[in-house]
């Protein structure tokens, strides 16, 4: 049975531009979904309006093996599936006004009412999974990208969420730091973190997602197994999507 | 120039200007200053979290009081509502209308500090599971209030000054008390220019304190 399911989503901005035109899709506990797709496709769109973020037109979502309406949603139900969800941002979002290790205690002390000394314990057990055991009280602007990315990862595994939803996390990265970010992602995936991942970095989507799908044009395009997406895929714009970001590579 | 008279007197003079500075001025600004805050912060989360009804009504009561003067305003309560029963101390009179005069353009200081937080800070908040009202005071209101310092530190130290205007409505201030001692010598360009240097002396320590002030809150440095 698939952990989190949305079901024909519509998104329309402004009373005229449709960005979402009824999208369907479901990830099981444990798989990796990587979105792929042209900027303006709705990838990001998506993402948000299944973490409530963007308010959806119309659509379903069942999550925990319960199903809501997406337009009629309270706010209690939002905040309630949002405690067992994570989200990471293109550009981090981290508080600035918190160091490293308070970003990530924040939502255990705060919206969690967890013991200070046990949010502690776990904010620094998160911190060193993701490699920064040297960077506990460094404020934001006295990290790098990647550092910042990576703090961003541990504040939403020390939620212990049932999935982790990230919207093109490396995106905003210099080449040379979206490695740090991805060989952490690389390991949640190995260790059976269900993810939902929206990317441009093919190689991840290749080699670490068990699914991918294009989004364009509000639609799912193709959806499938990643080395048949790649490989084998059966829709013409999913060929010329794949050619036209394997000629920049 | 200065003869040994005009010295005497400014330094005779010079506690007895200091002293309802410290007894007046200092104490109206403090409490007007912490009451406009208040006002201020309230005035400026109606608008920003958009709450209906409310938010016209900040909107009318910056508009009236940005709108009007200071001195009619300290007029208006001490001498206008007598005639409606209000009857209020100078003091207190002071006090009420400094605050509301203050708060009206504090807020829009700390209007436009909340609206420089980026949007991205509030989703974090809420992706973490935090509610709005915890995001406002965990994560937004002290970064605004950061933004807002110095504009804030500004508004406190014309405060500091306005307060001279109190002395039209009795309060004993230090403008009111050099202007009896001018009354009793004459010797207007001296004793005014010193109640002037007194202000100045009451700015700078403000200004010390706002560059303390802004040390202590650049710890997590710039955007």
């Amino acid at each position: 049975m698939s952990m989190l399911e949305v079901k024909d989503i519509h998104k329309t901005f402004d009373g005229n531009q449709e960005i979402l035109k009824g999208i369907d899709l479901s990830v099981d506990k444990g798989e990796v979904v990587a979105i792929l797709g042209p900027s303006g496709g709705g990838k990001t769109t998506l993402l948000r309006c299944i973490n409530f973020l963007e308010r959806a037109d119309s659509g379903t979502l069942t999550f925990d093996g319960r199903t809501y309406d997406l337009k009629k949603i309270t706010r209690n139900e939002i905040s309630g599936i949002r405690r067992k969800t994570a989200f990471v941002f293109q550009n981090y979002n981290l508080f600035l006004n918190k160091t490293a290790l308070q970003n990530v205690t924040e939502g255990l002390i705060i919206a969690r009412k967890m013991d200070k000394e046990e949010a502690n314990r776990i904010g620094r057990q998160a911190l060193d999974k993701v490699g920064l055991s040297d960077r506990y009280d460094y404020y934001p602007n006295q990290l790098s990208g990647g550092q910042q990315q990576r703090v961003a990862i541990a504040r939403a595994l020390a939620t212990d969420p049932e999935i982790i939803y990230f919207d093109e996390p490396t995106s905003a990265l210099d080449p040379e730091l979206t490695g740090e970010v991805l060989s952490v992602m690389r390991q949640l995936a190995q260790e059976g973190m269900t993810m939902l991942v929206v990317t441009h970095e093919i190689g991840f989507a290749k080699n670490v997602a068990s699914r991918v799908c294009l989004v364009e044009g509000g639609v799912i395009v193709e959806q499938g197994r990643a080395a048949e997406f790649f490989d084998n895929p059966k829709e013409q714009r999913t060929r010329a999507f794949i050619e036209a970001i394997s000629s920049k590579e | 120039m200065l003869s040994d008279r005009l010295i005497d007197i400014l330094v005779k003079s010079f506690p007895k200007i200091l002293l309802p500075g410290l007894k007046m001025t200092v104490p109206l600004t403090i409490i007007a200053f912490a009451l406009a805050m208040v006002i201020a912060v309230v005035t400026a989360m109606v608008q920003f979290a958009d709450i209906k009804i409310l938010k016209p009504l900040a909107r009318f009561y910056i508009w009236v009081i940005r709108g009007t003067p200071l001195l009619v305003q300290l007029f208006v309560v001490f001498y206008g509502l007598p005639s409606v029963g209000i009857l209020l101390d100078p003091f207190p009179s002071a006090v009420l209308v400094f605050a509301i005069n203050e708060g009206a353009y504090a807020a829009e200081t700390i209007r436009a500090a909340l609206e420089s937080v980026p949007s991205g800070q509030i989703e974090a908040g809420y992706c973490v599971g935090m509610s709005w009202v915890q995001i406002m005071r965990r994560i937004v209101l002290p970064q605004a209030l950061r933004t807002a310092f110095p504009t804030l530190f500004n508004e406190l130290i014309s405060m500091v000054k306005d307060t001279s205007l109190a002395a039209n409505i009795t309060v004993m201030e230090m403008f009111m008390a050099t202007q009896r001692i001018v009354a009793i010598y004459y010797e207007p360009l001296a004793l005014y220019i010193e109640v002037g240097f007194i202000y100045l002396m009451f700015s700078t320590v403000l200004t010390k304190l706002q560059a303390f002030g802004e040390k202590r809150l650049a710890v997590y440095g710039k955007r």
